[in-house]
């Protein structure tokens, strides 16, 4: 009997040794193809589709009777995307935030594995901003369109991440954001921002995530030419990610109000230090057009 | 003389392994899926990569399967299947190991019904388990199919009460495999 058993042993053995030579690439980097307010290097899956609704309403500090905490005023964004490959998607949407549309795609170069340390998505985006010309931006600007073309801005960044462990995963973001029009002349067209993210898994349906993105702007020479201190601040935002079934629920707390790059990259104004803080969330649901979804099983 | 014993030696233990490697038979591509009909949605999924080895000496059969392997035709769900079902990260290989109980030469071509008493490793627990299933053999090569219950319990696998409703607490699974001799 114990003779029979070894034997058995042995034929286990031969087999572990057949697949420790295969690739295994890594599962779920992260929950869902966002973080926070920005992406992640997840694509979705081929002919799945993803709708996401997300609001950020006004800051907690905004008072009780005057804005109810903020939940009186809020910003929202609906979003599509599809994958056309599992390394592929198209998405849209659409922000009430300088009633703009987003058009954007995102693709998966590398797919990290036990032979390769990280993976990495390229993603670009179109943003169109459709306001009425001679409308007041928050910090005071008047914005005057004279052609379609200044009012479109574009987004290209380059998602690295590396799902560390079983918990923690970590992502950097190079990106660029270029507006066409700049919002004064004293403002560059093209700024330039990394960003910093990552999530812990708390347990296998709940984990937390931050996100920050650091700007490259010299706000020294920005107020030596206007004489005005920068109004724009880096991004920072905290989030749990509670995932039930078909739904990921993201509930966030950031000092942006933007739920696109050209928002929360480049107009943040509030900052954490004086609670300028806005509640948020997002939700995804995902839904599958695939035909072949009834025939696996023979 | 002493040449003459080496020789003697090395083509001995030659033939000695030949014949024991003949008795192997060996699948990379075998298939395992399975089924659960809920209320909500059909749960399926199917792996194309079994890895599995035969001794038709001993009738020993050893199978394992990659729990990221498993495809279903709905990504969420598989997602769902690997982080939060059976935790692949941590229990990467879901695995059988047992004897043919029937005396069977499968060497001979025919149809056998078959019973495999063994043990079944998924997510990290090993339970024993009897699987009924048919072999048929033309001589080199085995066609192995079975189906199987696997409770969900039985394996420490923690369906949340919230999605409990599209979750059966027993899956239907069915393998297909398909043998060759191993050079």
């Amino acid at each position: 009997m114990a003779h029979t058993s070894m034997a058995q042993e042995d034929l286990m053995a031969m087999l572990d040794k057949e697949s420790s030579k295969e690739m295994v690439y890594t599962q779920a980097t992260f929950k869902g193809s966002r973080l926070i307010n920005g992406q992640t290097i997840e694509t979705i899956a081929k002919k799945h589709l993803n709708f996401w609704i997300s609001h950020r309403f006004g800051a907690v500090n905004s008072g009780f009777l005057e804005n109810f905490f903020g939940l009186d005023e809020a910003r929202i964004r609906l979003g599509l995307e599809y994958g056309i490959t599992d390394q592929w998607l198209l998405g849209a949407g659409r922000s009430s935030i300088e009633k703009s549309y987003d058009f954007y795609t995102k693709y998966k170069v590398l797919k990290q594995s036990n032979k390769m340390p990280v993976s990495v998505a390229a993603y670009g985006s179109l943003i169109l901003n459709t306001m009425p010309t001679g409308y007041t931006m928050p910090t005071g600007t008047l914005m005057r369109f004279y052609n379609d073309q200044q009012r479109q801005s574009f987004v290209g960044q380059l998602l690295i991440a590396r799902k560390m462990n079983e918990k923690l995963s970590l992502q950097i973001m190079p990106s660029v954001l270029h507006n066409n029009l700049s919002e004064t002349p004293y403002h560059e067209n093209t700024l330039t921002s990394v960003g910093f993210g990552g999530r812990y898994k708390l347990s296998n349906r709940l984990s937390i995530s931050a996100e920050y993105y650091k700007n490259l702007v010299d706000k020294k020479a920005y107020l030596a030419k206007s004489g005005e201190v920068y109004p724009y601040q880096d991004s920072f935002a905290l989030g749990f990610d509670i995932e039930t079934g078909g739904h990921v629920f993201q509930l966030h707390f950031s000092n942006s109000r933007g739920m696109i790059e050209k928002h929360f990259i480049g107009q943040t104004t509030g900052t954490w230090a004086n609670g300028d803080i806005f509640y948020g969330f997002n939700i995804a649901r995902t839904f599958s057009f695939d035909p072949e979804a009834k025939k696996t099983h023979k | 003389m002493k040449r003459i014993f080496r020789v003697t030696m090395i083509i001995g233990t030659w033939v000695a392994s030949f014949s024991a490697h003949a008795q192997l038979y060996q699948a990379q591509n075998g298939e395992v899926s399975f089924f659960s009909k809920t209320p909500l949605e059909n749960i399926d999924a199917v792996s194309k990569s079994v890895n599995s080895i035969m001794n038709v000496a001993t009738n020993e059969i050893a199978v394992q399967m990659r729990i990221t392997s498993f495809v279903f035709p709905n990504k969420l769900m598989q997602e769902h299947f690997n982080e939060n079902y059976l935790e692949s990260e941590k229990f990467p290989m879901a695995s059988f190991k047992g004897k043919i109980k029937e005396a069977v030469d499968l060497k001979k071509a025919g149809t056998y019904p078959v019973t495999a008493a063994g043990t079944a490793t998924i997510h990290g627990v090993t339970k024993p388990i009897e699987i009924k299933g048919t072999i048929v053999s033309d001589g080199t090569q085995l066609q192995l199919s079975s189906q199987f219950d696997v409770r969900l319990q039985d394996y420490q696998i923690d369906i949340p009460k919230i999605v409990f409703a599209k979750i059966a607490e027993v899956i239907e699974v069915k393998s297909k495999i398909q043998f060759t001799q191993k050079k």
